[in-house]
């Protein structure tokens, strides 16, 4: 897909509205087209502009300067390669920016997040309190005055938020279950039996019907963003392996993208091919994982163990150039940390036929089965519209008609020279999806195999860089397991980042279930939980 | 005056090896569900405790014993203790009617196992009573999906057997699986009514038990639980023990009407009823790790929209055939 | 502050006995030991080494741990697996006690024992370790540990168990330790105005310096 800057909209943008700042940049080494900075009051103008021109919002997020914040759109459209960024700059003492969640609902969580990060309030939101702090928090803590809390402060705090707990449990639910009216809330988490991690989703049931459910996020909260402020670049590769365990290659990619494109260093060409073979290998993973778990949440126990020991398979051969299972750190600036050993070459040309035969058996299996199909079909349908104003990415999009692919929109390392499809549906129902990602798991076992076909021989390592990133902003995104995975960096020319966002796919997608569930059955929600694919340490960072 | 003595002696013998029975029939059902479910897993189930860990049931047993006993504070004392007894109890009463043998059977009543479908009937009263005493949203929705359930499925149970009845012309254990003597109404009820007659037995008492692809009641992956969220210890091993009873029962009960009870060359007649009881159980394992679970409005659908139209259907022309058989005989 | 004599944590704390059934003691801790049941609690990454354990490679349901009851009432085992940020603890809380004794505790993971790779001096999201508020039995290290070490650790509480040490340990409220001295270099805000200006040719650092 080409690289197209809509020069209407440039121009719309300079007479129209007149912005403030107006910078062209160049989109190989920041991921934008042009920035541009207007006043507070023009934002929802030009939100609405992009939305008729067929935009969608991709990350709302905010930096913390001396004199001010400076609130950051990035918007992009799915057909083509044509970000662009919107600023606005607000007070730095109750700062007030208006909302744009009316117009892009993607902007709900993305705005509360930066409310309870930086304490700009955004005027008109519907739902403005804390989304990953506990709700009773009141520190702000991506500010750099805020410099941490103090040794001992975690039991402190954990035991006020028992208490805490106690009371407003005793306060808000009636003691006897003949006290409750016919609707009733229903908690379906944190601690869940079907494995999606702590997720809580609030559900208001009429007997078994959900009216409506909010997500509940925060209990995973790990501080990754404030964690890479104050450690130089180097020590941010655990974080990014940790935050996606299940597809950390593709979150190695990224970073290793965004800086190897900050500091304008291309990687040797047998480094581009053996990135691409883990990382498709760790999405095929990835959906294996997702496979299991998904058929055990509709009762199907066994699928699971089938899959597990696929996974296994390609955690050995992974193993046997990184060590790690799980949390991948593979990937370096420039290069990579260990060289395929000689051994995994072969080991994965058995492993594809074999993983072919067995994605058989898992369609003989599972695919026409009657129950499976009573299930799934035309449940939990994510329509075109409602998907893009939620700024979902991956397959969940893909399943509702959109064709966006980073691998395509943007491409990177040596995609561009490999042949594969992007599977599309157009139900957007849970079945859709489910044939999405078994479509996709033998797209990447094509790329799998061309790329080892052409694999060179070569250096794995560029040298020594730079322990700094050049002064300046930079977007770059990835095709994770889960959709579109972004990071905005601002770095300031030191050894540490100023500020990275990181614009995870689960956040937008699970942002979604809001408009999937009302209707269904409390059965169901379950199966349209598990067809979203959510890894929740990527939502609450 | 001696011989009602002997009579009460000989009751409490019954009950005294009917419980026996259950407990170590229930001890050998769970390991062999752990060792099924193992095997269709690719891996070896329960290994270490004891020989291929046949004690690992009995290290269960004596672990949920030795538990300490809680109840929710604001659960209703007296039905929350209840429940357990009522879930595990009237299916007991199934072991009065089982013919072992020829003339082996600890009462033969002439109403057979109508009795003891009525009296199975108590249990989903005791799962109800379990899940709205436990004072527990998860508790209660389980039980309300059981009870719709459990009421639903009652009517195919009912009907399937129906055909056995009208060829036997009896409600007695005893003398149905003598009509089978020379075949099994499997296959000798004209016209594959027995086969139908089966198989819509079998579907209903995997409902009745509880069991996938119809385990929502207690679907582990939504609703914690289900109906016994609340319970541990020996309540619980209670439930446990009455759902794998149930199985046991209802197998045993569909092995009497249609396979010939303890007909069967050259082994006595006790040791066929048990194969084939266990062959049964053996497929309703097998079938709960291999399908996904139904949702409760598929369910309640399938019971009514398809089982009972053909159970009716089925007894319709049972009783044409045997009419007409009678007939031209 | 002492964490082991506050009273909310007196009640988890399973009290000594003060009569002894020396025979059946032995039998019920034999028994206790092989049948232990998790409580299905996974946080983070963890959490997918612990289903990897109970998959079929490793499969930990032949030491008797498989059944893994979704319900706190009915389970014996939490193995705690995973990073505990502070907004779950009342839920782990609850959770432990609304389980019934004996129960045990297993921390599973770096972060879990002692706050892992995401302790760092100022950290406002996490609680550093599970030990700081129940008593745990049996630490599993690892980042994450494989599959076989939460076997190990499995067999080290079945030990346990049939020796009967199963008071679990607590540690204090704040510990010293090796990741405080971790670099935490926490900056002031930049100026705008400075940060929009053009950067200056001597910008990057070679890596020759530090």
């Amino acid at each position: 897909m080409p690289a197209v800057a809509d020069p209407s909209l440039k121009q719309w943008l300079l007479e129209t509205v007149q912005p403030d700042e107006f910078v062209e940049k160049d989109l190989k080494i920041s991921g934008i087209h042009f920035e541009a900075l207007v006043g507070a009051d023009k934002i929802a103008g030009i939100a609405r502009e992009f939305l008729k021109r067929g935009y969608y919002l991709e990350s709302l997020t905010a930096v913390d300067f001396l004199e001010c914040f400076e609130v950051v759109y990035h918007f992009d459209r799915q057909d083509s390669n044509a970000r662009c960024c919107v600023k606005i700059l607000t007070a730095k003492d109750s700062g007030h920016a208006p909302t744009l969640s009316g117009i892009y609902r993607s902007a709900l969580w993305f705005e509360r997040e930066a409310h309870e990060m930086f304490g700009i309030v955004f005027d008109g939101h519907p739902n403005l309190k804390n989304l990953l702090l506990p709700e009773s928090s009141l520190i702000h803590p991506l500010l750099k005055s805020f410099k941490g809390e103090a040794k001992g402060s975690d039991v402190v705090q954990s035991l006020q938020l028992i208490d805490e707990d106690k009371r407003d449990f005793e306060l808000a639910y009636p003691k006897s279950i003949s006290q409750q009216g016919k609707d009733y809330y229903l908690n379906l988490g944190p601690q869940h039996p079907s494995t999606h991690g702590v997720l809580r989703i609030l559900l208001h049931l009429n007997g078994e019907r959900v009216l409506d459910g909010e997500p509940i996020l925060g209990y995973s909260h790990r501080h990754h963003e404030k964690m890479m402020e104050i450690q130089n670049y180097l020590a941010c590769w655990p974080n990014f392996g940790r935050l996606d365990y299940v597809g950390a290659m593709s979150y190695n990619f990224g970073y290793a993208r965004l800086i190897e494109r900050a500091m304008g260093v291309t990687p040797p060409p047998r480094v581009e091919y053996i990135r691409v073979i883990a990382t498709e290998l760790n999405r095929i993973s990835s959906h294996l994982l997702w496979l299991g778990t998904f058929l055990m949440d509709l009762g199907a126990m066994t699928p699971f163990f089938y899959c597990f020991d696929e996974r296994e398979k390609i955690l050995d051969i992974l193993e046997m150039a990184t060590g790690e299972r799980l949390t991948y750190d593979y990937f370096r600036f420039g290069g990579l940390d260990h060289d395929f050993t000689p051994d995994m070459a072969p080991a994965i040309k058995r492993f594809i036929p074999e993983f072919k035969m067995h994605l058989r058996e898992y369609h003989q299996l599972i695919t026409k089965n009657v129950i499976f199909m009573k299930r799934v079909h035309g449940m939990g349908v994510l329509s075109r519209e409602n998907a893009l104003a939620y700024g979902v990415t991956g397959p969940c999009l893909r399943a509702s008609g959109v064709a966006l692919d980073e691998r395509r929109r943007d491409p990177y390392s040596i995609y561009p020279q490999l042949d594969f499809d992007i599977p599309v549906r157009a139900d957007g129902d849970v079945f859709a999806r489910y044939q999405v990602r078994m479509q996709e798991m033998e797209e990447s076992l094509k790329i799998i195999t061309q790329a080892l076909e052409k694999m060179p021989e070569g250096p794995i390592t560029l040298g020594k860089l730079p322990k700094n990133v050049p002064k300046g902003e930079y977007y770059s995104a990835v095709e994770s397991p889960r959709g579109s995975f972004g990071i905005y960096l601002v770095s300031d020319g030191s050894l540490n980042p100023y500020r990275i966002k990181l614009r995870t796919p689960s956040f937008s997608n699970l942002n979604s279930l809001i408009d999937m569930i009302p209707g269904c059955f409390v059965s169901d929600v379950v199966a349209v939980l598990g067809s979203i694919d959510i890894v929740l340490p990527e939502i609450d960072r | 005056m001696t011989a009602i003595f002997f009579e009460a002696i000989k009751i409490f013998l019954y009950c005294i090896a009917v419980i026996l029975f259950i407990s170590v029939n229930t001890l050998f059902l769970v390991w062999m569900e752990r060792k099924l479910a193992g095997r269709i897993q690719m891996r070896p189930g329960p290994l270490y405790v004891g020989p291929m860990g046949l004690l690992q049931t009995v290290a269960d047993a004596i672990k949920l014993l030795s538990k300490e006993l809680v109840y929710p504070s604001e659960a209703n004392k007296f039905l929350y203790l209840s429940a357990p007894v009522l879930v595990f109890a009237p299916i007991l009463s199934a072991f009065l009617i089982l013919p072992l043998g020829e003339g082996r059977i600890i009462r033969d009543l002439n109403i057979g196992f109508l009795l003891v479908f009525a009296l199975a009937n108590i249990t989903f009263i005791g799962i109800f009573v379990a899940g709205w005493s436990s004072n527990n949203k998860y508790a209660l929705l389980g039980s309300m999906r059981a009870v719709a359930q459990n009421i639903s499925y009652e009517i195919p149970l009912m009907l399937s057997t129906m055909g056995v009845v009208l060829a036997a012309g009896t409600l007695s254990t005893t003398q149905i699986v003598s009509a089978q003597d020379k075949g099994w109404f499997l296959f000798t009820l004209p016209m594959g009514t027995g086969l139908l007659g089966f198989m819509i037995f079998f579907c209903s008492s995997l409902a009745e038990a509880n069991r996938a692809p119809f385990d929502i009641p207690e679907a582990e992956s939504e609703l914690v639980a289900g109906f016994h969220t609340e319970y541990s210890g020996i309540r619980f091993a209670l439930f446990f023990l009455g759902e794998y009873t149930a199985i046991f029962v209802s197998s045993a009960i569909a092995s009497t009407l249609f396979l010939g009870g303890w007909h069967g060359p050259w082994i006595p007649g006790p040791f066929w009823l048990i194969l084939k009881t266990y062959a049964i159980v053996m497929v309703v394992m097998w079938i709960r790790w291999t399908f996904p679970r139904l949702r409760s409005d598929q369910l309640m659908n399938f019971a009514w929209k398809v089982l009972i139209p053909f159970g009716i259907l089925n007894l319709l022309l049972t009783a044409i055939f045997i009419y007409f058989e009678d007939l031209l005989r | 502050m002492e964490v082991n004599k506050d009273p909310r944590f007196l009640e988890t704390q399973i009290p000594s006995k003060l009569v002894g059934f020396f025979k059946l003691d032995k039998l019920l801790n034999l028994a206790r030991s092989n049948s232990q049941w998790p409580l299905t609690f996974g946080l983070a990454c963890c959490g997918i080494e612990f289903m990897a354990a109970g998959a079929a490679r490793f499969d930990f349901d032949r030491f008797g741990f498989g059944v893994a009851r979704p319900s706190p009432r009915q389970a014996d085992l939490m193995i705690v697996a995973g990073t505990i940020s502070r907004k779950m603890l009342p839920c782990i809380k609850t959770l432990y006690d609304q389980m019934p004794s004996p129960k045990y505790v297993i921390a599973f993971g770096g972060c879990a024992i002692a706050g892992g790779p995401f302790k760092f001096p100022g950290q406002y999201g996490i609680l550093e370790g599970i030990d700081k508020i129940l008593p745990v039995n049996v630490y599993v290290p690892g980042c994450p540990p494989r599959p076989e070490a939460l076997i190990a650790g499995i067999l080290e509480l079945r030990r346990l168990i049939q020796e009967g040490k199963t008071q679990g340990t607590m540690s204090p409220a704040v510990i010293e330790d090796s990741q405080d001295a971790r670099p935490a270099e926490y900056k002031n805000a930049m100026s705008r105005a400075e940060f929009r200006k053009p950067p200056t040719p001597a910008a990057p650092i070679p890596p020759a310096q530090e």
